[in-house]
């Protein structure tokens, strides 16, 4: 994929590169005649580093210390060539000498103007162009302006209008057209090289070693909260059996609920700083080995959510007064008996609705109303369901919880009675 | 009706002490700072503005080692836009590794100086910083800073702190503003 962002360079530079390559250009390590990458380039992949001139000095003595990216190409002959980040190259432009960019064999082939071309693409904009052209008449268009900048003669912050496209250098993508032309070329006989982008041109590149230190996070944690669940006749205050009641068919209505805390779990995870350990060998090359060294434990805290998956709810008549009904009243009232004992609510006579907040919380709830108690006596209510587990990026977490409640109530009968 | 006789002789001498007057009160508005503008009840949109700035600059200088740069990173972001937001976040880094090795704990306080330029969607404040215990490698409790708010779609948010030759720029601009009158 970097390789395939190189040629694209290629192709937009095709031209003047070829040009370039009949007068033995130093980016004739780069390319070949034809304008194609050669095939010793080595993509050396991003790099990152904090270099002083993309520090932003701060309140209390504090800085922001701005990470300078950098995609770095090396060739057969010990060059570097490399396409800094969008702000990077802008913090390059504005400190050319600092940050090595005065020192580099320019973009592609023509000098500045590719450079020109994305400040004018990212910055143009915010420059106020009225007080330019009233201080310095001297220049006819702004390329002469950049140009200045650039070289270090002119100073271009007193004419910035605006201040945040310098944050909205952050979103703009390598395969950005302005970035794709700005390659930097530093040859490997450079005098200056402790100010590239990259330090000293290597000659050997040694890939990434071993991690110096074995990672000594703790082990994840993982921490299940109770959860609660609640099953219980709601109205009205004393039910009567179904065809007693004033309002025909009244019933019961009962009302379920179930409430799932998150389950939380806590990870680490190792953080590595890359350390690059440059000198020369017993051959007098110079050599970079880069190792990566454990820096820290992050902490993770995440809130799984463990949603409800099943609940089913009953309601039944116990035995004593299915005795009762029976044996005592059956003794009084001829002919009574148990009518329908048993009843289910959930998912008989109503659904559930359940679901999860964005913090991790889950609920469901249930609410049957008018449920036909038929029998006098004690209901038994059941409640009973499972949650899903949790899981986190693939792995399960948590297994499913059972879900249960229970309670009772009473349902009453008008018995009409002689009176002597 | 009585007449008053006033020669030519006055009448030019009047005429000379109004002319005098009235070119006294024009110097001295142009030579006097406008020393009102301080009294002066700022807008609606420059309190959004200036509570934005001033918000933000507390949630960063605020420093609790214990909560870790994720949990400063998330409360700071909601006070700013996403571009500044991750301006912060790729030079923090280095920050706070000096809070975790001084298990820096801090609070800050800010307020809202005055605004030192305005373009419409932009604003750009000076703001004072009072912390409640020193920062690593200062033993500083108060100062200054200068930053950038942005009119978003969510209202006001700051952006970011002004790079040092911003701010030279600024101050040398603002020199000639109130030498000519200008307005930025």
């Amino acid at each position: 994929m970097r390789k395939v962002i190189l040629v694209c360079c290629i192709i937009v530079l095709l031209i003047p590169v070829s040009v370039q390559a009949q007068d033995e250009s130093p980016w004739s390590e780069v390319f070949d005649e034809t304008g194609a990458v050669r095939p010793d380039v080595n993509d050396l992949g991003v790099t990152t580093d904090n270099p002083d001139w993309m520090s932003i000095d701060l309140p209390f003595g504090q800085s922001l210390d701005l990470e300078a990216n950098y995609h770095t190409y090396h060739t057969a002959n010990g060059s570097t060539v490399v396409m800094p980040s969008a702000t990077t190259l802008f913090f390059m432009a504005m400190n050319p000498t600092e940050s090595g960019l005065s020192d580099s064999l320019g973009m592609m082939s023509n000098g500045n103007g590719s450079m020109i071309s994305f400040l004018g693409s990212v910055a143009g904009s915010n420059i106020d162009w009225n007080a330019v052209s009233s201080d310095h008449p001297e220049y006819s268009n702004p390329d002469q302006f950049w140009n200045a900048v650039l070289t270090g003669q002119q100073d271009v912050w007193t004419y910035f209008s605006g201040w945040n496209f310098i944050t909205l250098l952050t979103s703009v993508s390598w395969d950005d057209a302005a970035l794709r032309t700005a390659l930097l070329l530093y040859q490997a006989d450079d005098p200056n090289c402790a100010v590239l982008p990259n330090g000293c041109p290597v000659q050997v590149v040694v890939t990434p070693e071993p991690v110096e230190t074995s990672p000594r996070c703790p082990d994840p944690k993982v921490t299940v909260q109770p959860l609660t669940a609640n099953i219980q006749k709601t109205g009205p205050a004393n039910p009567l059996v179904i065809g007693q009641d004033p309002d025909k068919k009244r019933g019961a209505d009962i009302s379920v609920s179930v409430s799932v805390p998150p389950v939380i779990f806590t990870w680490y995870e190792p953080i590595y700083k890359e350390k690059e350990d440059c000198g020369y060998n017993a051959n007098g090359v110079y050599v970079c080995k880069i190792k990566r060294v454990f820096k820290e434990c992050r902490k993770h805290v995440e809130n799984l959510p463990d949603p409800v998956a099943s609940l089913q709810a009953t309601a039944s008549l116990d035995s004593a007064s299915r005795a009762w009904i029976t044996g005592q009243l059956g003794q009084t009232h001829y002919g009574a008996y148990i009518h329908k004992p048993t009843l289910s609510l959930v998912p008989g006579l109503a659904g559930w609705n359940g679901g999860c907040s964005g913090g991790g919380s889950c609920s469901a709830s249930a609410h049957i109303n008018r449920a036909p108690f038929a029998d006098p006596g004690t209901f038994n209510l059941s409640l009973q369901g499972m949650t899903s587990g949790t899981s986190f990026m693939g792995a399960r977490i948590s297994d499913p919880r059972p879900i249960q409640a229970t309670s009772s109530f009473q349902v009453y009968v008008t018995l009409p009675a002689l009176i002597p | 009706m009585k007449e008053v006789p006033i020669s030519k002789r006055s009448i030019v001498i009047i005429f000379l002490l109004v002319a005098v007057l009235a070119g006294g009160v024009f110097t001295l508005q142009r030579l006097i700072p406008t020393s009102t503008s301080g009294l002066v009840t700022p807008s609606p949109n420059d309190q959004m503005a200036s509570a934005a700035a001033t918000k933000a600059v507390e949630a960063f200088f605020t420093v609790d080692y214990q909560v870790g740069m994720d949990s400063w990173l998330n409360r700071l972001c909601d006070l700013t836009t996403d571009s500044g937001c991750q301006f912060i976040s790729i030079g923090a880094s280095p920050m706070w590794d000096r809070y975790l090795e001084e298990k820096t704990i801090v609070m800050a306080e800010a307020s809202a100086l005055q605004k030192v330029a305005d373009k419409q969607s932009e604003q750009v404040w000076q703001v004072n910083v009072s912390l409640s215990a020193a920062l690593p490698g200062s033993n500083k409790l108060l100062d200054t800073t200068y930053v950038v708010v942005s009119k978003t779609d969510t209202g006001w948010l700051f952006d970011r702190f002004l790079l040092q030759p911003e701010i030279n720029a600024l101050l040398v601009k603002q020199g000639k503003a109130s030498q000519y009158g200008r307005n930025f």
